[in-house]
């Protein structure tokens, strides 16, 4: 049981895992990744690669939304044009740039193009709020998959056929298959998590949060709503660029009909399940985003068959099972999976002696 | 004799040789699954719907003839919601839940077969057929294990194309959906009209679902064509398209490709709307259902559907989409037993270089004659007209090859 965290700096305060039970967490999950890079079976291994790459969008929602208080519903496009630059950027640079070394300079530059491009985007923020802000983003979904398959940009885009994707190569190690891949992606969703949590204790930070709760009572205090607005863009749509980078190099081949509208909405339905301005939030959030249609499938097909016949009955019950899953728990619990999970650890925390 | 150890290790390879034979042959597995994806849900639920009974009466069928050397079939199906990525994970899962019992797999869309091309590499590679007629997949130096069950959009063009010269057509218009499937023969068949002295008048492409009908129509009429060929519809737009030009007095004729040629959506049409779509035309790689007589794989299928779907309306009709899937099916199953009856392992390779060597197969009267795997696909068609009177498709032309 614990009933205080004992800190005696602010030192102690102020460090991203700043109890025990976080650090042992994080060490924790650690260990399990590596086992489960090691271990896991194809099939875990490809749904949690998938997660994975969710997970890096929906943290960078999560700064936008969570902590701003910004609504996007045009997301999906930066997951599209990190997807697309980190491979026309891998195309145009191949003979130039040794090949171990291209990673290392396409994805940043794929990322630093979602987050320019963020900002462009993020530009009516500073006038419209709430759902006009939202249908101003959904724009940017539309607009950025119509260029994409432009016949102009066909020649680098591939258009509406796609784009054959390159293996990405770390220092001559080829990460060639999805188990490696999914090592891969492990690291960099941990980094991003851990950056987004040290992000919300900086200075930087604050100034989100303030911008949340109330933007003109942080104008008042000093905060610039230029600035951090756009900069909040700029990060999410940074990290989305990530997503879609590591997107690129999972998938062989990429097509703009993976980017459109459904995903932007995906990534939003995801954190609203996880909770808003938590940092577990886009990690439960995923998880039930990702994992729940899978065992759906997986519930249904042991219960009626994986047969043609019953696939054709199960196919639209999964669907509205997922629905009315979705709905139950936002009924249940408007601030998401967090909010249970806090419950459940506080009451398990307190036990025996008080609940809730 | 006596035994020297050079004769000894002659005489245990030869036992190992004649023990392990056997061994091989045994090691065969209970059953061989083919897994599918299939759009239940989504836009293309109709299409779905209607082709998923085919699966049952494929197993029954290819069963009771022995599976694939004897070994029986299963197959795995999966909704795809017609979402590209779902039929990826649908293909990631069945392999990684059936394995190497998997032989093969069945992909509901051209972006589907594209997102699941690269992957089909080494441990992962499995023969592959689908819905799509995509001209990009029929190259089997870049796609080895995906094949076409018929022949690609850019030779239905072709037949078309040859058909509107036979008939002494001048001007031809193409509308094409502002998808991939749309624009996937437009750039080949401006080529090949130029070849045969056709002059292409005008090239509009529209929205797959809920285009802005009287624009085109107008633009249409204002080209002067005589003929017009629709690609890259299945429900929707292309019956829109033919009744919009019709009620501005047009004479143009319409020509469509395999996907705008099913009788159900046609008769749908002309029982809500009129019988506009009188004299409409377009390729069909297949004989319709009901043209069977010389069809004998065609009567079994009857006789199985009696059987198996009494009292729906399958029982009678199997639409051209179900038949283009047993059609992918049987092609397939030819490969596989083809490959078994070589005595060589189901290998994707091995089951590969025997599809793409099918030649003069007899399918039993899917198409007009024996025909034969070129580039992965089949290149024969021929144009049929549909006539609302009796709702049905009738020959309009003698099979092409292409």
């Amino acid at each position: 049981m614990i009933n205080a965290n004992l800190k005696s700096s602010y030192a102690a305060d102020e460090r991203v895992l700043n109890n025990r039970y976080k650090q042992a967490f994080v060490y924790g999950s650690i260990l399990a990744l590596v086992l489960f890079t090691l271990f896991g079976n194809d099939y875990l291994i490809l749904i949690a690669s998938q997660m994975g790459i969710l997970l890096i969008a929906v943290v960078g929602i999560n700064i936008l939304t969570g902590y701003t208080g910004l609504v996007s519903l045009g997301h999906g496009a930066f997951v599209a044009i990190g997807a697309y630059a980190v491979t026309i950027f891998g195309n145009l640079g191949a003979g130039v740039i040794p090949a171990g070394l291209m990673p290392f300079v396409s994805v940043p530059l794929a990322v630093a193009l979602a987050a320019a491009v963020g900002v462009l985007v993020g530009l009516p923020s500073l006038r419209v709020k709430g759902l006009y802000l939202a249908v101003a983003t959904l724009a940017a979904n539309f607009i950025v998959i119509f260029l994409i398959e432009e016949d102009l940009f066909a020649p680098w885009t591939g258009g509406m056929v796609g784009l054959n994707t390159n293996v990405p190569n770390l220092l001559g190690w080829e990460l060639d298959t999805k188990r490696e891949m999914f090592g891969l992606i492990a690291v960099v969703g941990l980094v991003s998590l851990l950056a987004a949590q040290n992000l919300i204790r900086t200075r930087v930070g604050r100034a989100f949060i303030a911008i949340r709760d109330r933007d003109y009572s942080a104008e008042i205090l000093g905060i610039s709503l230029l600035r951090y607005k756009l900069m909040s863009f700029a990060l999410s749509a940074a990290y989305c660029g990530l997503a879609g980078a590591l997107f690129a190099y999972f998938y062989a081949r990429i097509l703009p009909e993976q980017f459109e509208l459904a995903l932007s909405l995906n990534l939003v339905a995801a954190l609203i399940i996880g909770g808003m301005g938590r940092t577990m939030g886009p990690v439960f959030g995923v998880i039930i985003v990702v994992m729940v249609p899978e065992l759906i499938k997986v519930l249904f097909g042991a219960l009626a068959g994986d047969s043609a016949g019953a696939g054709q009955l199960r196919a639209p019950l999964q669907q509205i099972a997922f629905g009315v899953l979705l709905v139950l728990f936002l009924l249940k619990e408007p601030l998401g999976i967090n909010q249970i999970i806090d419950r459940i650890l506080r009451a398990a925390n307190r036990w025996p002696f008080a609940r809730g | 004799m006596t035994m020297n150890r050079r004769s000894f290790l002659a005489t245990s390879a030869a036992a190992t040789a004649a023990i392990g034979t056997p061994m091989i042959l045994r090691a065969q597995p209970k059953e061989y699954v083919l897994g599918a994806s299939l759009p239940l849900t989504g836009p293309f639920a109709t299409a779905g719907q209607l082709v998923a009974p085919a699966f049952a009466m494929a197993t029954k069928l290819f069963n009771d003839e022995g599976g694939v050397a004897g070994v029986p079939i299963r197959f795995v199906t999966e909704d795809s919601g017609y979402v590209p990525q779902n039929a990826l994970n649908n293909y990631q899962r069945a392999l990684a839940s059936e394995g190497k019992n998997m032989i093969g797999y069945f992909a509901d869309s051209t972006g589907a077969m594209k997102l699941i091309a690269p992957e089909l590499k080494g441990e992962n590679a499995r023969i592959m057929g689908s819905t799509s007629f995509a001209s990009e997949l029929a190259n089997p130096e870049t796609h080895p294990y995906q094949y076409l069950s018929g022949p690609t959009y850019q030779s239905q063009f072709d037949i078309l194309l040859q058909n509107i010269k036979n008939e002494g057509g001048q001007k031809v218009a193409f509308i094409f959906s502002n998808t991939e499937f749309g624009r996937d023969p437009i750039e080949h068949g401006r080529k090949t009209a130029e070849e045969l002295g056709l002059e292409v008048v005008l090239e509009e492409s529209t929205k797959a679902e809920g285009a802005d009908i009287p624009t085109h129509v107008t633009k249409l009429a204002q080209s002067g064509a005589d003929h017009c060929i629709l690609q890259g519809y299945v429900t929707g737009v292309w019956p829109q398209l033919i009744g919009g030009a019709r009620q501005f007095g047009l004479p143009v004729k319409f020509k469509g490709t395999f996907w705008g040629m099913e009788k159900l959506i046609a008769d749908r049409i002309t029982a809500e709307a009129g019988p506009f779509l009188a004299g409409y035309e377009g390729v069909m790689p297949y004989r319709y259902f009901y043209d069977r007589e010389d069809a004998p794989r065609y009567q079994q299928y009857a006789e199985l559907s009696k059987q198996m779907f009494a009292g729906t309306p399958l029982e009678n009709y199997m639409s051209t989409w179900a038949i283009q899937t047993m059609c992918g099916l049987e092609i397939a199953m030819k490969a596989f037993r083809d490959t078994a009856e070589a005595g060589l392992e189901l290998t994707p390779d091995n089951i590969a270089e025997k599809l793409s060597g099918i030649s003069n197969w007899d399918s039993g009267g899917f198409f007009g004659g024996p025909v034969s795997m070129e580039n992965n696909a089949i290149g024969t068609g021929r144009v049929y007209g549909y006539n609302p009177e009796d709702g049905l498709f009738t020959p309009k032309s003698d099979w092409f090859t292409v």
